[in-house]
């Protein structure tokens, strides 16, 4: 009798945790109307101005608007918060006109107020924000001239100025200037904004949900509510995407190619493809002896056989680029052909360098000094990593000794800014127009980004004069023969500008790919449940 | 045992400082600081030599510009008013991120360590009593397999197959508890998470049981062979007697040992059990505190666990003379 009971017991506790769980699977049922993003961690805060992380830009820019947008398709600068700007004759002063009656998402109307704070704030010296302060080096002031219009005082012409004014964050002065200290500011993590969403709840290092801004001026967007899952482990966040978990999620090449082609997949899935930004590159110092001679550079890309390469490593995704800009700017030289990879005149510039291998050890030498360099990498970087072993091994090919060291991000950019360091591959995220002036110009050989210790006379005289060119064709005609100069010096291997890989999940129609990338804010619901 | 006590109390103090201080120095000598670090590349890509005044600015609000000596005393004077300071990561209190991340990574180290004990005591015991069997044999193979198996591995494969939609699709995916279950009954509350705590505990645990079973057996071994033990049996007592009384309560000395360990242990959480499972727990906030250089958060972490060691070896003396009564605490001093 007593041993029955107890058996009873344990099924009846069996099926009410069945029953317990059949629960808990329903509330994970989505609502149709939200659209779940994957994040891959949890950013610090989403303070525009503060943050320098790139997944707090993938929340803010829902939340957060600026004076001006660029358009998806055309990347023209257009309207956001000013309907329309002035700039003088002299090109130092950037008057906006800004629209009326936008109100932040608290109901207090956004003005010229909030945009001179917002200036104030990024100077304050008190404010975390040194990554954001080197954009605004070259403006003098930020006045209000009425409450609905701004003037920005450059202190020397330059052709990124509206870009730079109209791209800087506007945060809400009457949230923000309270007497609180700004860098740690409760509303860092819970911020008012005049954009299409407003944020609701954030569950640290789970997840942050958003829901569309009643007060939004737009068109109200047909997602209702957008939810940022945190998970940081991708191969598990392609499951939760198979399994309806998530909506929206970037995948990597290897399963763009290999686990993401099922029949079941393809049904419920759209998978989409654009290309922001970006390249990535290996560095030849040419402060070392080996990369001195621009004849050993050229050298060291015909001896990368960038397209076995890009099919190893990026499964033949990608585009092999030939200069620095993005490579669908006008400024990037459409004409500059790939240097082809070619082992056998590899061998004859080096040869031409004075690099022979005169002791017949099968390693190339000159004045008995063996060519033998240290390949530098961050190895965090699995890219780095495959990369540079399948370099060792062409290269030992042709007599040339590569060693590779490699480094935690820490101690990697603390030697690239020291300078330490013979070659190295990194890859630089661009924006849609750049100034070529970090990168190459001499001056930024020991302090900016100029690593390589790239130094051209022509080249300098190019980035200065297209520093104050305001006429776009004029200035990507010369920055055409900038991509000439760098094609012929070759301070950097140029390798390929990678593509975003998004899969999408078929439940949302009206899904655009544009050049920018995806816009969710004119996807429609395809079933209202 | 009263002076015993305040001595060993006292001692804490200067090993306590010590360890902290060579922490801090470890962190503030590590190549990059806060600073430089999110401002990466993309930032001194922008201005160049001229941004060298903004970063220098930005470092002494965080206090980076002083010496090491003087960073670290204001660190311990802070620490004395029980003020661990402001993450750099989201400029909250340290405290309240740990208060965060500590519940979930606590509640997954005590049901592994019970989980863990629980099996390895009695196979070891039970290993040792039955030397040599095959049962012996068989289960210090199988041990030794889990133990070689590496935890990012299962833990994926584990996903994979119990949780994907390809193959079984039993658990959860990710978190330790349902969206919209947080505000849920006590009783329904629990299940969802027992639910969602099953594989990651299932791969904290599968590679420790070798170690405690193996070290209980031979701990055991060296009892069972002590003249006592034949005594008893000539006595007559019964096996279970013999073994769990006579041996087992000899053979519990080195095991605590193990106690002093496990107080810190509590603390730590995987980073990789953390990541594959989502579970926002302290592994993750020390690992990424550390790369990122936040020292107030590896500080205050840090400095929990040092603490706790010093006292779990002190608690770990202590129940040596309870165990055996033949340690005298006194004399060890």
């Amino acid at each position: 009798m007593h041993q029955g009971y107890s058996v009873n017991f344990i099924k009846s506790l069996i099926i009410t945790s069945m029953f317990f769980l059949g629960c808990s699977a329903s509330v994970t049922d989505n609502d149709p109307y939200t659209l779940y993003m994957h994040l891959s961690s949890d950013p610090g805060t989403l303070n525009p101005i503060t943050s320098s992380e790139a997944i707090t830009s993938t929340i803010n820019e829902n939340i957060y608007e600026t004076l001006v947008d660029r358009d998806f398709d055309t990347l023209e600068i257009v309207p956001q918060l000013a309907v329309k700007w002035k700039i003088s004759d002299d090109k130092l002063r950037y008057i906006f006109y800004l629209r009326k009656g936008v109100l932040w998402s608290d109901g207090v109307e956004f003005t010229a107020d909030d945009v001179v704070y917002s200036y104030r704030v990024i100077k304050d010296p008190s404010t975390a924000c040194a990554p954001l302060k080197v954009y605004y080096i070259d403006i003098r002031d930020v006045r209000k001239i009425d409450r609905y219009t701004v003037e920005f005082i450059y202190t020397k012409p330059y052709f990124l100025g509206l870009n730079y004014c109209g791209s800087m964050p506007i945060i809400p002065k009457h949230i923000f200037d309270d007497g609180t200290d700004f860098n740690t500011h409760k509303n860092n993590r819970h911020p008012v904004g005049t954009g299409a969403y407003i944020f609701k709840r954030w569950d640290t290092g789970k997840r942050i949900v958003l829901s569309a801004n009643p007060r939004y001026r737009g068109k109200k967007p047909d997602i209702r509510n957008v939810v940022f899952k945190i998970v940081s482990e991708p191969s598990v966040a392609l499951q939760m995407l198979k399994k309806g978990e998530l909506d929206v999620m970037s995948v990597r090449p290897i399963e763009w190619v290999r686990q993401t082609n099922s029949e079941s997949f393809i049904k419920n899935f759209y998978k989409l493809e654009y290309y922001i930004p970006n390249y990535s590159w290996i560095g030849w110092n040419s402060r070392t002896e080996y990369f001195k001679d621009k004849r050993v550079r050229k050298a060291m890309t015909h001896l990368i056989n960038r397209d076995a390469i890009r099919e190893k490593l990026l499964f033949g995704l990608g585009k092999l680029v030939t200069g620095t800009f993005y490579i669908y700017s006008r400024a990037y030289n459409p004409d500059i052909k790939s240097i082809e990879y070619d082992p056998e005149k590899a061998k004859r510039l080096l040869s031409e360098a004075g690099w022979r291998d005169t002791d017949g050890d099968g390693i190339l030498d000159r004045n008995g000094k063996k060519f033998s360099f240290t390949f530098t990498i961050a190895s965090e970087k699995k890219f780095s990593e495959r990369l540079t072993s399948i370099l060792k091994e062409d290269l030992a090919r042709v007599g040339i000794e590569m060693n590779i060291n490699r480094y935690e991000w820490a101690v990697f950019a603390d030697r690239l800014h020291k300078r330490n360091f013979e070659a190295i591959t990194l890859s630089w995220l661009l924006s849609y127009s750049d100034d070529p002036y970090q990168l190459w110009h001499s001056s930024q050989v020991d302090a900016g980004s100029n690593f390589c210790n790239f130094k051209n006379r022509e080249a300098d005289r190019i980035i200065e004069k297209a520093r104050v060119e305001f006429n776009d064709r004029k200035r990507n005609k010369i920055y055409h023969r900038f991509g000439e100069i760098l094609y012929d010096e070759q301070p950097y291997t140029f390798l390929f500008c990678s593509p975003s890989l998004v899969a999408v999940n078929k439940r949302f129609t009206n899904v655009k790919v544009h050049l920018r990338g995806l816009n969710y804010l004119e996807w429609m619901i395809r079933d209202k449940k | 045992m009263k002076k015993y006590l305040a001595k060993r109390i006292l001692l804490i103090i200067p090993t306590f400082i010590g360890i902290t201080l060579i922490t801090y120095l470890m962190i503030r000598l590590a190549p990059g600081d806060y600073t430089s670090l999110k401002a990466g590349l993309q930032g001194e890509i922008k201005a160049g030599s001229i941004s060298k005044t903004i970063f220098d600015q930005e470092r002494k609000l965080y206090g980076l510009d002083k010496p090491i000596v003087v960073g670290y005393a204001e660190w311990l004077f802070n620490l004395v008013k029980l003020d661990f300071g402001k993450s750099r990561k989201d400029g909250r209190d340290v405290s309240s991120r740990i208060s965060e991340a500590l519940p979930i990574t606590l509640t997954l180290n005590i049901i592994t360590i019970f989980i863990v004990y629980i099996i390895s005591i009695p196979l070891g015991i039970y290993s040792s009593v039955r030397r040599d069997s095959t049962f012996d044999r068989g289960t210090s193979l199988l041990l030794f397999i889990l133990y070689s198996l590496p935890s990012f591995w299962v833990g994926l494969i584990l996903v994979m197959f119990l949780s994907g939609e390809e193959f079984l699709n039993l658990f959860p995916l990710a978190g330790i508890i349902s969206e919209g279950m947080e505000n849920a009954g006590f009783f329904k509350k629990l299940v969802n998470m027992g639910w969602h705590l099953v594989l990651p505990v299932v791969t904290l645990t599968y590679g420790s049981f070798a170690f405690l079973a193996r070290y209980t057996r031979a701990n055991m071994l060296e009892v069972i062979n002590q003249q006592y033990i034949t005594t008893a049996k000539a006595k007559g007592l019964s096996e279970a007697r013999i073994v769990i009384v006579h041996a087992f309560r000899n053979s519990l000395v080195p095991l605590v040992t193990l106690m002093a360990t496990l107080l810190p242990g509590l603390l730590g959480g995987s980073v990789i059990v953390e990541r594959i499972f989502s579970i926002p727990g302290m592994g993750f906030l020390t690992f990424e505190a550390i790369l990122s250089r936040d020292i107030p958060v590896v500080m205050a972490v840090e400095s929990i666990a040092a603490l706790l060691t010093l006292v779990g070896i002190l608690i770990a003396d202590f129940a040596y003379a309870l165990v055996d009564p033949r340690i005298r605490l006194e004399s060890k001093i």
